[in-house]
């Protein structure tokens, strides 16, 4: 026996019961039938703020004489507003060099108020037996038309989970983020206390320190302190930056610690840290990169090491095949043969590369292993991070950068 | 160039839902997403050492494997395998009732069990409450029954009255009309905001449709985020035959004569000898990727009528906590935190940043004790705007300190409330707001229920429109998702795939005669 209910008397219900075509009907009918407008405001902003690529043109280049490095000046080629960012996010640059289509990644060392003016800067150090820095350095001049991508990263302040005091780790170029940070806060962006500890090997080589300090004596919440490996100065500390020189500058009470700097500034100081008992979401770590030399990770698995390994890359309808070696990750040997790849972090943490594993083995480095766990489980790699142990097929995404 | 018997464009829950219903239906099939990862809202992500999901609070309709719902049935059809966890609670929540008193109830799942815990929140409720999960198996019986293949008038007179009766008024309404006592209707309203639609406007089948699945087969989560329901969901689809391609975004749709057979994407142009399916907002579509010409004076009636008034765009705060749920005192999977159980009232105050008070705290780890590293645990805060004015003009800087703004009215309400304090233990924070799923959804507004579902625009109008063929819109091109016949959430859009690609394939076979 059915249950018994009605809300009116029977008529109203069944006639409440029909309004439900009739008056979509009714609704609709009555609508005009203009041209439908597909563009919606927050749509726009969110392209504003992630924008598939920017394209800038140099407008300045800075020579850092002691330090053998130059700071580019982009500025948006259409002259338009660049996409708003956090201090200590980075852009990835594409460069095509000699047939190679790569992307590295670079920290803005420019205030994000900037950006509003189109401009938003990079530093590139020159590094030993590089390949996109030296490149970059010899190569770029102003004029030059530069594609970056949209700001990405999450290396930058978070009122609700830093300590209100950061002592900033830098070692070298790794100053950029910091300085953009110094910027930030005196621009009245960002609110908090940065004591800025930064190794550079001798007085001539700090990169920015003009800037600094200018920034220091403008802004009673920056604090720089310049710690000089090889070399003895008043004014300056000496040594490198260990657990001793971070407890001399800190504050009272709790503080959070930023590092940015080389692979082996990360190692020294991650040991010296510990010996602090610091909690650990007060230690934050810019991208690592990865390792030149992989073979030295005890779970390597050692028989792959100095191979050459025979790869199918599918993109689309397309397939290209070359070959890659076992001492650097996928996504290199992608760029050297020329195929346009998705990348933006190169250290196996933001995922932007993240792609199909259809036959053959890769290893991750624990450190680099930023993937998803159902990822791990279906054979997907981050080919940033991801060294071949085999021959390799692979589906890419394709890319918007170009 | 390869040929393909049918094109899937969005790997969002729809699209891979159709895809994999025409792949099992022995169709060639390609999904391109313009993405470089599936499943649009379902997906995940890593900060640290935590993976978050940034949307499913739960699924509807996945029921248990000796007793499976709607949705689990659709993932077996497919050979889809997802390792669930059961939320057995509804909801917690802690609010004021009507009448200014403090309303803090916990909700299980069972109809049984619902309807004790309602007796002893509210005595006397119990009468209203068996007849009100009476009317709502009439109606689940009644919408199967009107699904299947005969249909006899007589039969919907003698069996199915309750819900004809019930089917053209709001939720308000019947509750209303069952005579629950105001403290068991202003517990009922708390599910308004899954639907987004306050109950004064939201139509009972819908409500009812979801509530009675969510009670009766109890509500269900992915172990390891919704990413692992569509990463899945793209290898059974592989494992069947079928192709995909990541980073493949659709930019317009080619046609021969009036009907569509090809995408062109930025990984070039791909045809299809069948049809196209598009989970993408059908204003896009019809507003630019086919030509002016092609667009039924229909469907520009039907944008225009419905004014752009979009559902809920999500703001969410997700927090990696460096704690246990133990040391933290956390004890619910779901948490509501409304200001009050008036839904328009709420509703109304979800237009503006000022106003918005309301967030829904969940804590990933209270059913899934491994689903992040020991010692700590993951929650979110979720809330919505109904209105997407706010908006429209954030000064860039302003942007986030809005977002941390946000994060910090959801701790303090979760602690003042539930006397639950997660300040200390963050080691991660993330927020994601409108532009946040604007930019990886490109849906309008990054709206994730599509257009609201109320008055004339509501499921039960939009299934009726389909039965009776007056949806047809573009030949050979098929918009499914959230503004498809089953409006939002995940179980409709996986619901929704799978009707739209069984009216594909049934289109063309009637063609074919």
């Amino acid at each position: 026996m059915a249950m018994k209910f009605k809300v009116n008397s029977g008529a109203a219900d069944l006639k409440k019961f029909a309004g439900l075509i009739t008056n979509r009907e009714a609704a609709i009918r009555k609508a005009k039938a203009n041209d439908i407008n597909p563009t919606f405001r927050i749509n726009e902003i969110a392209k504003k703020f992630h924008p598939d690529f920017q394209k800038m043109v140099i407008s300045e280049i800075i020579v850092h004489e002691g330090a053998d490095a130059k700071t580019f000046v982009f500025k948006k080629a259409d002259s338009s507003e660049a996409a708003f960012f956090r201090a200590g996010q980075y852009v990835s640059v594409l460069l095509k060099i000699n047939g190679s289509l790569v992307t590295r990644p670079y920290s803005i060392c420019s205030s994000p108020l900037e950006a509003k003016q189109g401009i938003v800067k990079i530093t590139v150090r020159n590094v030993k037996d590089g390949f996109a820095a030296p490149y970059m350095l010899e190569n770029f001049k102003v004029g030059d038309e530069v594609i970056i991508s949209g700001p990405e990263g999450t290396f930058y302040y978070e009122e609700l989970r830093d300590a209100e005091n950061v002592i900033a780790i830098a070692g070298g170029s790794g100053i950029t983020p910091f300085l953009s940070m110094a910027y930030a806060i005196r621009d009245g962006l960002e609110d908090f206390n940065l004591t800025i500890l930064f190794g550079s090997r001798t007085e001539e080589n700090i990169l920015f320190k003009k800037e600094l300090d200018e920034v220091a004596a403008e802004c009673g919440k920056v604090k720089v302190v310049h710690v000089l490996s090889d070399e003895k100065k008043k004014g300056f500390e000496n040594g490198f930056i260990n657990a001793k020189l971070i407890k001399k500058y800190a504050p009272e009470g709790g503080y959070s610690i930023f590092m940015c700097g080389p692979e082996a500034m990360y190692r020294f100081a991650e040991k010296e840290i510990e010996s602090l008992g610091i909690e650990r979401k007060f230690v934050r770590r810019e991208l690592l990169g990865v390792t030149k030399n992989v073979a030295s990770f005890e779970d390597y698995p050692e028989e792959a090491a100095g191979k050459a390994f025979d790869v199918t890359v599918i993109i689309g309808e397309s397939e290209y095949k070359f070959k890659a070696n076992a001492d650097e990750p996928v996504l290199a040997a992608i760029e050297k043969a020329g195929i346009p790849a998705p990348s933006r972090c190169r250290s196996g943490e933001c995922g932007w590369c993240r792609s199909k594993l259809v036959s053959g083995e890769a290893y991750t480095p624990k450190e680099n292993d930023g993937r998803r766990f159902t990822d791990i489980e279906c054979g997907y790699i981050h080919p940033c991070a991801a060294f071949p142990l085999s021959d390799l097929v692979i589906e890419v995404p394709g890319s918007y950068m170009k | 160039m390869k040929k393909y018997d049918y094109i899937v464009v969005g790997a969002g829950c729809a699209g891979l839902s159709a895809a994999l219903e025409l792949a099992v239906s022995k169709r060639k099939v390609l999904l391109i997403e313009q993405h470089n990862i599936p499943g649009g809202c379902a997906t995940g992500f890593v900060r640290g050492r935590f993976e978050f999901d940034p949307s499913l609070h739960e699924l509807c309709g996945v029921g248990s494997a000796e007793n499976p719902g709607g949705t689990r049935q659709i993932f077996n059809r497919y050979g889809v395998d997802i390792e669930w966890v059961e939320a057995s609670d509804c909801f917690r929540v802690i609010s004021k009732y009507s009448d200014g008193t403090d309303m803090d109830v916990t909700m299980p799942s069972g109809i049984d069990a619902f309807i004790d815990k309602m007796e002893f929140y509210v005595p006397g409720s119990r009468p209203a409450m068996l007849r009100f999960f009476e009317l709502m198996q009439n109606i689940e019986d009644g919408l199967a029954y009107l699904s299947s293949d005969e249909i006899n008038p007589a039969d919907i007179i003698k069996q199915f009255m309750p819900m004809v009766r019930s089917g053209g008024y709001c939720t308000n309404d019947i509750l209303n009309a069952l005579g629950l006592p105001e403290k068991a209707k202003d517990i009922l309203s708390v599910y308004w905001s899954y639907l987004g639609v306050d109950m004064d406007n939201l139509s009972f089948l819908h409500y009812a449709s979801m509530v009675n699945s969510y009670v009766k087969f109890s509500a269900y989560f992915p172990k390891h985020t919704s990413h692992d329901i569509s990463v899945r969901m793209v290898e059974r689809l592989r494992e069947l035959g079928g192709e995909i391609m990541m980073g493949c975004r659709a930019d317009e749709f080619l046609f021969k004569g009036d009907k569509c057979y090809a995408v062109k994407t930025n990984l070039g142009t791909f045809e299809a000898e069948y049809g196209i399916l598009a989970n993408i907002n059908p204003d896009i579509v019809y507003g630019k990727m086919i030509p002016k010409n092609l667009v039924p004076e229909r469907e520009k009636k039907l944008c225009a009528a419905r004014k752009r008034k979009l559902g809920a765009r999500m703001f969410t705060a997700y927090f990696g906590l460096n704690k246990s749920i133990e040391e933290l005192g956390i004890k619910d999977y779901s948490i509501f935190l409304p200001q009050s159980s008036d839904s328009v009232a709420e509703y109304n105050s979800l237009r503006r940043i000022s106003t918005n008070n309301y967030s829904i705290f969940l804590c990933y780890n209270v059913h899934n004790h491994g689903f992040s590293p020991e010692g700590t645990c993951v929650c979110s805060f979720t809330t919505m705007f109904t209105s997407g004015t706010d908006f429209d003009n954030l000064k860039e800087e302003d942007y986030y300190r809005l977002k941390t703004a946000m994060a910090k009215k959801f701790i303090n309400s979760l602690k003042e409330k539930a006397g639950i304090d997660i300040s200390d233990a963050i080691e991660e924070i993330t927020v994601a707001s409108p532009y946040t799923f604007a930019r990886y959804l490109n849906s309008p507004e990054g709206a994730v229920y599509g257009y609201e579902t109320r008055e004339w625009d509501g499921i039960i109008a939009r299934t009726i429109e389909m039965t009776m063929g007056l949806d047809y819109k573009v030949k050979g091109l098929y918009p499914v998702g959230t503004n498809g016949v089953r409006g939002d959430g995940y179980s409709s859009a996986y619901a929704d795939g799978q009707i739209i690609a069984q009216k594909a394939m049934a289109d063309f076979e009637k063609e074919g005669k």
